[in-house]
């Protein structure tokens, strides 16, 4: 039995799974799965338990980081060169 | 944006463009879905005591409730006839799901005014408003519509832990027995989403107690289950543990609706065709986004996607414009 996380420990925690980073960043899911299928949004995956973590606070400011690039009219490759860039 | 509770959630989601003056069929199996996830937030809440099968709700539970007056509509409302407060969950569901239309409507009422005040849900002039008839008759109809945003962030982190693998958490099992129970799962997944949502929910029966409870109770009834009956030869296709085709392959109980809106010119181009709909739409309080322009053009009106099909009626003289249609998802 697993309760969802109230937003104040989700907030508080260092990982959050990419249904969490939906509500965080008020993005789509199928967005924010293609962004990680493009590897524009890194994660980690523990062997034994499936679920893909991100870390929180540098995943979301990347997540904002490619809304704005995205705001400006840039495509998906010239974000990717554009992050990459930044690294 | 804010914590929800389940049934708040769940409310948001079954209010959403349904209208808000009348009682339609549609609205009654929401509301209906609503009395039951109200149950169910308060079993997550941690309100019932089990002992084996049954579910006894806890004494100090009724007077919390006076805090939340929807909790307090549904949980006097099944106390008071019976005297006995134990059950098996589907008991629970079912007496909620089955109140009389009165108390129906009162908990619409609760319920959509505590939304109204956190701004999640407002009163808009209805889709059909715009049809061509309704709009030169003046008709007034009325629906609801949640806020975008927070919509959106329910729909989609929902679809995120389910479509993700990886844990499910016991809302979002509530969250898809009520979807499922309420003939909406055509709203918020693709037919090919479908198909893994239905191995999912199968995975969940097996693995998760409270799906193992919940999945197998149906509180349909009535014109939904003789529908049910006529369409049985056509579920075999996607028939699991936890779901029988017909919410799957059929959303019967279609809320978004096609509707004609009469453009200015005769044989207009696609421009002056999306601006006039885009007006119609807009002076009606409609929040409208084109997602895809071209000769079909692809515009999201409040919270449902519609293709924008250039269309005539023919009468004693022939009126052009575009028949707006609720795109699929897939």
């Amino acid at each position: 039995m697993s309760r969802q996380r109230s937003m104040e420990t989700i907030l508080a925690s260092e990982y959050v799974s990419i249904g969490e980073l939906v509500r965080l960043t008020d993005s789509r899911y199928s967005t924010l799965k293609f962004y990680t299928e493009e590897g524009m949004l890194p994660f980690e995956q523990a062997e034994e338990n499936l679920t893909r973590r991100y870390k929180r606070e540098d995943t979301v400011a990347r997540i904002l980081r490619i809304k704005k690039l995205k705001s400006t009219g840039l495509s998906i490759p010239q974000i990717k060169e554009a992050l990459n860039m930044g690294e | 944006m804010t914590s929800l509770k389940l049934g708040q959630s769940f409310s948001m989601i079954a209010l959403n463009a349904q209208r808000s003056l009348e009682m339609t069929t549609a609205k009654k199996v929401a509301l209906r879905c609503m009395a039951a996830a109200v149950i169910l937030e308060i079993y997550l809440d941690g309100g019932f005591t089990q002992t084996g099968n049954q579910f006894v709700l806890n004494q100090d539970m009724l007077e919390q409730s006076q805090s939340m007056p929807y909790r307090e509509v549904i949980l006097t409302s099944i106390v008071r006839k019976n005297t006995e407060t134990t059950g098996e969950l589907s008991w629970w569901l079912k007496k909620a799901s089955r109140l009389p239309e009165r108390i129906l409507r009162k908990l619409e009422l609760v319920i959509s005014d505590s939304l109204k005040e956190m701004s999640l849900l407002e009163e808009i002039p209805h889709i059909l408003g715009c049809d061509l008839y309704f709009h030169s008759a003046g008709v007034d109809i009325k629906e609801y519509r949640s806020d975008i945003q927070g919509f959106s962030t329910i729909t989609e982190s929902t679809r995120a832990e389910l479509l993700e693998d990886g844990l499910v958490t016991d809302e979002t099992i509530c969250l898809v027995w009520l979807l499922r129970e309420s003939g909406c799962m055509l709203d918020f997944f693709s037919r090919s989403e479908l198909a893994s949502i239905s191995a999912g929910m199968y995975k969940l029966y097996q693995n998760e107690p409270l799906a193992k409870v919940l999945f197998p109770i149906r509180i349909h009834s009535g014109i939904e289950l003789i529908l049910k009956k006529l369409l049985r030869m056509k579920t075999g296709v996607v028939r699991t543990q936890a779901g029988s085709g017909m919410n799957f392959l059929f959303p019967m109980l279609e809320r978004s609706q096609a509707i004609f809106i009469d453009t200015e010119q005769m044989l207009p181009n696609a421009v002056k065709r999306l601006h006039d709909v885009r007006a119609r739409l807009e002076s009606k309080g409609h929040t409208v986004t084109v997602l895809h322009k071209g000769q079909i053009p692809t515009i999201k009106v409040d919270n449902l996607v519609y293709e924008a099909i250039p269309h005539a009626i023919y009468g004693r003289v022939p009126i052009h414009g575009v028949r707006l249609i609720p795109k699929p998802l897939f």
